[in-house]
């Protein structure tokens, strides 16, 4: 025993046990939100359900099982239902989701197993996507157009899905139309606004401005006109069709057709359809805007915002910790004052952030942006500009937030240089600073990319100081468009971390919401290790090109 | 016992102690060098003539390439090391405090004893020094990395990859860049600080063979721990024992009839 102690195998043992328990903790963590965020997007069947209730009266339930519980009986005992003709001990319920939300009370509803009397799967079912009041479940009868029928019996899925088609496509056209000219002129207009207000300021608001002011909103009020009319008739296109369905209570609806998204017919899909449309469903959730209060739809704001915070921040925070870093390793004495500052910014790693948050309000919002506001924006008092929280305050808030990573990794980069690189140079003429300037930071730049590396991890999945210095759940416009100057770092913009503790627990649908929030979790980590995998890309890229022989 | 035969009879000999101006490049006077309370160098004096090659030899910690650091300042990246007394460069002390050591060190190279390249390309590595001065046009430069490498013995085996990376070059190749990369600003003086320790015998053949042609351009100093190099490639030798210079003499002489003890002890191989 004593020497199997001594022979260091228990020693083995134990490293290896931690390698292994902390790569299942990994692998578990990622299989488990990737496979509940994943099967989120697979088609399931429609069930179309009898359930016959303990008062003896039958009930047809059509909708997709989202999820099954089994449950003591004596719970539901408790709870005041009583089974008839049923004495195990527990019971399966099932959580059916029904939809139709505008003529059923609740889109969810719980089913116990015993009670159903029939289930089927028919082929004929369809799942209509709608860009309001979420999905529709139903049998498909007619297609109106001017409400007149247009489709006979058989080809009803063909003309149900050209009109679909079209209806999506003038919805686009519509949005299109709405978010860039319509969207450019309303930002002009108001910058015409902000504009007569500098004048006015100043005090040079002369008639003759006055009117070239006013000439110029009449002209893009009358293109604005234009375009609204255009508007208006896109949509009047669009609300030409309805489609007829028959619910799970049996009666016949008619359905705007201006409202859907897409129809599918689940049970009758072969595999590779299932396939297709899983991939398609994927597609849309990172590409579409989100709906009905972030339940529905897709996360693209979030995942825009969250890149181009990070990004930002990057750009902020690398040239500042580089340069502090520089000055601390290279020209700093070597004294007591010099070993105060590392530790004193090796301690600002621990500080928690939302204490950050807090100082990103407090300082940048309130007194930075207020004072720029002031500055540079009083036309627009009241109403703030940089005075309220924004991107761009967001990312300099992370900045600070990473900045002691990227100085200590950066410090460590440029005391692994061999001195004798530093004295060739030195000997051939260079002062201190084009020595670091041509030979010194290129060959500490993989160890920058590894602080880099280390600060975009810890930022991108950062979420409390967010809320307080720039993260809203529903921003209006991305902070990047088509109006000069194109980068608006002054917007609040969506997160992914934040989106998810906004589905997940700010929802008012929270059955709705779940699968979303594991979905949004596993994508967040997912660009989390995008950027990651970029950075150290770039980084054994440099690495390899500034490889020094005995290093 | 090793026996050592300087077989570098070429050049005739000077009187060390009266040189001319015109035969001088570089001139030590009493020099002294403290890293912090221990004293390296002792009161050395000593005048380094043109177009020669001069070797420090001594054993180890003797403090010749202290001396040699002390040729181009470069000591001052010492922050303990404090020098007292002076070495002229055309009757200029370099320790002055208007002396500008960037252009100091333009013309006083130096090569170290491990070869070490930049991260760059071979061409890159022998224009560093060009482009410090902002020498930025092709031709010129073409012309430099040519010249040079042809003086540094080099130029055959890159030419056909001057845009490879430095490091894929052998460690005496290196070496040879290295030397190249200060032959291109053109200095007056070259320091070497054991050049070829770092290398096998192949390499330390060519490089030897090197510094004999650098003379006719340059003035060469180069500290050894070699004798015989010392013996084969320097036209004086100055011999350093405990931070003081013992005996500085024509090679010839100061292998062949050393007047010290400490020397002939030591280059009969009695001790270092």
């Amino acid at each position: 025993m004593k020497q199997w102690f001594n022979s260091g195998k228990p020693w083995i043992w134990l490293t290896a046990g931690s390698v292994s328990i902390s790569l299942i903790a990994v692998i578990g963590l990622l299989v488990l939100i990737g496979w509940r965020g994943l099967s989120f997007f697979w088609p399931t069947a429609i069930h179309e359900m009898e359930v016959r209730a303990n008062d003896g009266s039958v009930s047809t339930i059509i909708g997709e099982v989202y999820d099954t519980e089994t449950i003591p009986l004596e719970r539901l005992r408790e709870s005041g239902v009583e089974l008839a003709n049923y004495d195990e001990e527990t019971l399966e319920r099932w959580l059916i989701k029904v939809g139709n939300r505008e003529y059923v009370p609740l889109d969810f509803t719980w089913v116990l197993a015993p009670q159903i009397v029939r289930d089927e799967t028919p082929a004929d079912l369809a799942k209509l996507e709608r860009s309001k009041d979420g999905n529709f479940y139903g049998y498909v009868v007619d297609v109106l157009e001017n409400g007149e029928s247009v489709a006979h019996g058989e080809n009803v899925r063909e003309v149900l899905e050209q009109r679909i088609e079209r209806v999506v496509e003038l919805n686009e056209q519509a949005a299109d139309l709405q978010d860039s000219e319509i969207g450019a002129i309303n930002y002009q207009l108001n910058e015409l606004r902000l504009e007569r207000r500098a004048l006015e300021l100043e005090g040079e608001l002369t008639e003759a401005e006055k009117a070239r002011i006013a000439a110029e909103e009449e002209q893009l009020r009358q293109d604005y006109q234009v375009l609204e009319d255009k508007l208006f008739a896109l949509r009047e296109q669009a609300s030409r069709d309805a489609v007829v369905m028959r619910d799970m209570r049996g009666a016949e609806v008619t359905l705007p057709m201006y409202r859907m998204l897409a129809v599918y017919y689940p049970n009758d899909m072969n595999i590779l359809e299932k396939i297709g449309h899983f991939f398609g469903q994927i597609g849309n959730f990172v590409s579409e805007n989100p709906r009905e209060a972030n339940t529905e739809g897709g996360v693209f704001p979030a995942i825009f915002g969250t890149v181009f915070m990070v990004l930002l921040m990057s750009v902020i925070v690398t040239p500042f910790g580089v340069v502090a870093a520089i000055y601390l390793h290279e020209y700093a004495g070597k004294n007591a004052v010099t070993r105060l500052i590392r530790i004193a910014v090796i301690n600002l790693a621990g500080v928690p952030s939302i204490v950050y948050g807090v100082f990103g309000l407090g300082f940048f919002v309130y007194m930075v942006g207020g004072s720029l506001d002031q500055i540079f924006y009083p036309e627009a008092l009241p109403s703030p500009t940089f005075g309220t929280p924004g991107v761009m305050w967001a990312a300099i808030t992370l900045a600070i937030l990473t900045l002691p990573v990227v100085i200590v990794s950066t410090e460590e980069g440029l005391s692994r240089i061999p001195s004798t690189l530093r004295e060739g140079s030195l000997a051939l003429g260079a002062t201190k600073a084009e020595t670091l300037w041509r030979i010194i930071i290129p060959m500490a730049s993989p160890a920058i990319m590894t602080g880099l590396i280390l600060a975009v991890a810890r930022a991108a999945g950062e979420v409390a100081p967010l809320m307080l210095v720039g993260v809203v759940k529903s921003a209006p416009m991305l902070p990047v468009d088509g109006n000069f100057p194109y980068f608006h770092l002054d917007r609040k913009f969506m997160h992914l971390g934040f989106h998810i503790y906004d589905v997940g627990f700010q929802s008012p649908n929270v059955e709705a919401a779940r699968p979303l929030v594991y979905a949004t979790s596993f994508l967040l980590v997912t660009v989390i290790v995008g950027l990651n995998l970029t950075a150290i890309g770039v980084r054994n890229h440099l690495r390899e090109k500034y490889r020094s022989l005995e290093h | 016992m090793i026996s050592v035969t300087p077989t570098n009879q070429q050049t005739e000999s000077l009187d060390l102690d009266n040189l001319t101006a015109e035969q001088t490049a570089m001139e030590i006077r009493n020099l002294n060098l403290h890293y912090g309370d221990a004293q390296a160098l002792y009161d050395i004096s000593m005048a380094i003539p043109k177009n020669r090659v001069t070797a420090f030899i001594g054993p180890s910690g003797c403090g010749k390439s202290t001396l040699l650091r002390c040729i181009n300042r470069m000591n001052d990246l010492v922050e303990i090391c404090k020098v007292n007394g002076q070495i002229r460069l055309h009757d200029k002390n370099i320790y002055d405090k208007d002396v500008d050591v960037a252009e100091l060190r333009r013309r006083v190279g130096m090569v170290f004893q491990r070869p070490n390249p930049f991260p760059k390309s071979i061409y890159e590595n022998v224009v560093y020094g060009m482009r410090l001065q902002g020498v930025n046009d092709r031709r010129t430069l073409d012309e430099v990395v040519e010249r040079s490498l042809k003086g540094a013995a080099l130029w055959d085996e890159v030419k056909d990859r001057l845009n490879a990376s430095a490091f894929g070059l052998s460690g005496g190749q290196q070496q040879r860049l290295v030397i190249a990369r200060a032959i291109a600003i053109e200095p007056e003086v070259l320091l070497l600080d054991e050049p070829t320790s770092a290398l096998d015998p192949i390499s330390t053949l060519t490089i030897e063979e090197l510094i004999t042609e650098l003379k006719e351009k340059y003035t060469v100093v180069i500290v050894t721990h070699n004798m015989q190099q010392a013996a084969r490639v320097s036209d004086q030798t100055a011999f350093m024992y405990m931070g003081k210079l013992i005996e500085y003499a024509d090679t010839n002489t100061l292998f062949t009839t050393p007047t010290q003890k400490q020397t002939e002890d030591y280059i009969t191989g009695r001790y270092g």
